[in-house]
């Protein structure tokens, strides 16, 4: 102890606690501005790409369809309903008819016509360009503008599902005249002639929305404003719930619905979709012991999809199969995979391991940190595989690593064992079918094997009006891909909304295909 | 004319440990595997899609080509555009510094506030305030940020006390909102200032305590205010100046964790989402400017040392 201490020790205590309470004094009198408040949604993250046609980004598509009009959609059963063509006509195999809507506009006030459906549906069929979506579509052999309401595409061979991929967010309707004008850049900006308009984007912060004018529902929507707030933490999006700063949120958390469930005046909504993760499986790479079917067979027997629905998800998923549940069509379910034992699986498995000369095969798991679920599912299938004698590490990964290890179009870049990611269903079971076919995606083809006999499947499949017949070609294309055991279907991939109920009155539907998760925004209305 | 040679030495190093940082940056951010063009158009797009983003950023050319381009253009004051949002990174960065400048400020004035008094009465023993001071000491720098700053999410969400989580806007938009935005991140970075300047004034305290000026100085029969005024604050000083510059160097960088749990648009959250998307004109600049801050503020610590010190200044130059 020194002198100087025990001097002031004896001497009167001065507290500095009045200022360490001073700064850390709270505000609460300042008040909130004032005036109409508009729709706060609490975004994970932030739109990636504003070109539609661009854009591969799910996320990024359910503002786009804030913004942006298709010329069609589709209802809480996947059927197709009119949007920007108020009806239509397939008037040969190949050739459909599409009526305008009279009244749409782009928000900058110009009318919507034939001119721009054509010009953004070559666009997007670009074949120097072409995306998956220009694929989906397939070849076109002419758009044309019939009068300035009314456009034919003549299809150079029937595709089924249309209809279905022209409600898709990739398929938006852009304003051409602006954009060869070099007026409007779709790369930097959004001009659509969906229910809102962007008046300011700060990126990474917000995006600031009002209404469409030029809407062609009128009266709609009800609520001028709309603000997309990025919070990529959870537990801030909860806590704008809680405090009701924001009035609707989406997440990617299974454990959603409970955390939201603890918070009062807030409803949750499990939306469903035709969307299912998958496990694929590196059926190309000379390192990897996926390329001996055999051993990708074995891992396809020992998956057990009840047992990560439940654990993952709580039971608010189920098992999926190659053509999404959703569709009501039960063509996948008779496969061995679903239908055995699990002792029984699990007996086979190791008897295929065995067989190829693989009876403990070392694999790496590759589950990207770009979804909170993609670990978790891992999770359960590392003893699930163990069970049949995998030994499983599994490797959390960085997205841009993800995909340049396992969506790349360079096979000396693919390089992985296993990996998780999903599919979108749409609204046609054809158009999720398409990602097996060989070469469809350039990103697949890194570790897709080749199984000819699909490709020319899926081409009647695409072909086949809806019908039994059509069925009989899915249930066989479902017969492929278990035995080609390359991607296998896991379970289905729920969306997660929580929104106070005691400030908005929305709705959402129960299920969706196309990520439009505020299709009835036109209707929300501040309670 | 000696602190002219001073800065102008400071200077020269400063320059070359920024062209070293923006080696680092620009070498590591091309050794990440993924490319931007992936994240941007996503793993479906064709191969000449993704050829022609590449070659519209230039980086279809050689690594010492671009990294020049590059370096040219930033010392010219030219950040580049983002390749996610075609938008000027320079725009991009003065828009979110305020966000990031005012959470510093918090933290700073909480830290300088709570941190420098208790650090000094624990280092003087006076009362309980050691037992005080040890114990903010060690609770403040343990407690990691995210789970400080979660805590701080569900207590002023559950309960209105008047900060609220998200909804950033800037000063000059609503003083109230954006001070209400900014109170949470910046108290939960503050408790680890406070700790951080409790452990250095107390230590520092502690040691100036022990020197011999202190014992003439209680010998000769001064009250023991003018001791701690004259004798222990200023020698004191150096070490706490020391921490507070690196402590205000890393938040002017931007203080990722709380800029995420907090959905506070600025600088840290800039570049860890650019990150994320391989967006490398951003996270180069982003860097850059983190490393430039650090130098700047330490920089002006150092000449402080020469104030609060004057033999600092004397040894310097022999």
């Amino acid at each position: 102890m020194t002198g100087i201490s025990c001097a002031l020790r004896r001497g009167r205590a001065w507290l500095p606690a009045a200022v360490a309470a001073a700064s850390l004094l709270v505000l609460p009198g300042l008040a909130l501005a004032q005036g109409q408040k508009p729709v706060i949604w609490g975004k994970p993250s932030e739109v990636l790409s504003t070109d539609p046609h661009s854009s591969g980004d799910g996320s990024s598509w359910t503002v786009f369809y804030l913004i942006y009009d298709q010329l069609l959609s589709t209802d809480d059963k996947l059927n197709i309903t009119p949007k920007l063509a108020e009806s239509w006509e397939q008037v040969s195999p190949t050739s459909y008819v599409f009526r305008l809507r009279k009244n749409a506009a782009f928000s900058n006030g110009r009318p919507l016509t034939s001119a721009d459906v054509v010009g953004s549906l070559k666009r997007l069929t670009d074949p120097q360009k072409a995306r998956g979506w220009g694929k989906q579509i397939g070849g076109v052999n002419d758009v044309v503008a019939v009068d300035a309401h009314t456009v034919r595409i003549d299809l150079a061979k029937p595709n089924t599902a249309l209809l279905s991929i022209l409600s898709v967010a990739t398929t938006s309707i852009l304003p051409m005249k602006e954009i060869e004008a070099g007026s409007f850049d779709p790369a930097k900006g959004m001009l659509g002639s969906g229910p809102y308009k962007v008046a300011q984007h700060r990126q990474d912060e917000a995006w600031l929305l009002e209404r469409n004018p030029h809407y062609w529902q009128s009266g709609k929507p009800l609520m001028d404003k709309m603000t997309i707030r990025v919070m990529p933490d959870d537990a801030a999006r909860l806590a704008g719930l809680r405090d009701g700063s924001i009035d609707v949120a989406t997440f990617e958390n299974p454990d959603t619905p409970r955390l939201l469930g603890a918070i009062p005046s807030v409803q949750s909504v499990v939306q469903k979709t035709p969307n299912y993760f998958h496990l694929d499986l590196s059926g190309l790479n000379g390192n990897s012991v996926f390329k001996d079917r055999r051993v990708r067979q074995a891992a396809a027997l020992v998956v057990d999809r009840p047992a990560i629905a439940n654990a993952v998800f709580g039971g608010e998923s189920a098992v999926e199969y190659a053509v999404p549940s959703a569709f009501g069509k039960k063509l996948c379910d008779g496969l061995p995979s679903y239908t055995l034992p699990r002792k029984e699986r699990v007996a086979k498995a190791k008897a295929l391991l065995k067989e190829a000369g693989h009876p403990n095969p070392r694999i790496s798991l590759i589950a990207s940190s770009v979804l909170v679920t993609y670990p978790l599912i891992a999770q359960v299938l590392q003893p699930q595989l163990q069970e049949a004698g995998f030994s499983v590490q599994v490797q959390q990964v960085p997205v841009a690593e993800w995909y340049k290890r396992v969506l790349t179009t360079n096979p000396k870049d693919s390089n992985f064992d296993a990996s998780l990611t999903w599919f979108a269903g749409f609204s046609d079971p054809g158009i999720v079918l398409n990602w097996w076919t060989s070469g469809f995606s350039p990103v697949f083809t890194t570790f897709l094997e080749p199984v000819a006999e699909y490709g020319d499947l899926m081409a009647q499949v695409r072909q086949t009006p809806n019908g039994p017949e059509r069925d009989r070609l899915m249930t066989r294309a479902c017969g492929l891909i278990e035995s080609s055991a390359n991607m296998i279907p896991l379970v289905g991939k729920p969306d997660y909304i929580g929104f106070r109920r005691d400030q908005l009155d929305a709705r959402f539907g129960p299920l969706e295909g196309n990520f439009d998760v505020f299709k009835y925004v036109a209707d929300f209305k501040r309670r | 004319m000696r602190i002219v040679y001073y800065l102008a030495l400071r200077l020269a190093i400063a320059a070359l440990t920024l062209v070293g940082v923006s080696i680092l940056v620009f070498a590591g951010l091309r050794l990440l595997p993924g490319g931007f063009e992936q994240m941007v158009l996503g793993p479906d797009a064709s191969v000449e899609a993704r050829a022609e983003l590449v070659a519209k950023f230039g980086l279809d050319q050689s690594g010492p080509a671009q990294y020049v381009k590059w370096l040219a253009a930033a010392a010219a004051g030219d950040l580049g555009v983002s390749m996610a949002t075609s938008k000027p990174v320079a725009d991009e960065m003065l828009r979110r510094a305020p966000a990031t400048v005012q959470v510093a400020l918090i933290a700073t004035a909480t830290a300088l506030a709570v941190g420098l008094p208790l650090g000094l009465l624990a280092g003087l023993g006076v009362g309980r305030w050691r037992s005080v001071g040890r114990v903010v000491g060690a609770l403040g720098a343990s407690v990691p940020e995210v789970v400080l700053g979660s805590v701080l999410v569900y207590i002023f969400s559950r309960w209105s006390l008047g900060a609220t989580v998200g909804g950033y806007v800037p000063l000059t938009e609503d003083l109230g909102v954006s001070l209400r935005a900014t109170l949470l991140p910046g108290m939960s970075l503050g408790i680890f200032g406070i700790a951080l300047l409790v452990r250095t004034t107390r230590d520092s305290v502690q040691r100036v305590l022990t020197d011999g000026h202190v014992l003439t100085a209680v010998s000769q029969g001064r009250t023991r205010w003018q001791i701690v005024r004259h004798h222990v604050l200023r020698n004191a000083s150096i070490p706490v100046l020391t921490v507070t510059a690196t402590y205000i160097g890393y938040l002017l960088g931007g203080a990722l964790i709380a800029e995420i749990l907090f959905s506070v648009p600025g600088i840290g959250l800039y570049v860890y989402s650019a990150l994320g998307n391989r967006d490398y004109a951003v996270v180069q600049a982003g860097v850059l400017l983190a490393a430039a801050v650090f130098i700047a503020v330490n920089t002006v610590a150092d000449l402080g040392y020469a104030v609060l010190d004057p033999r600092i200044d004397a040894r310097r130059h022999g």
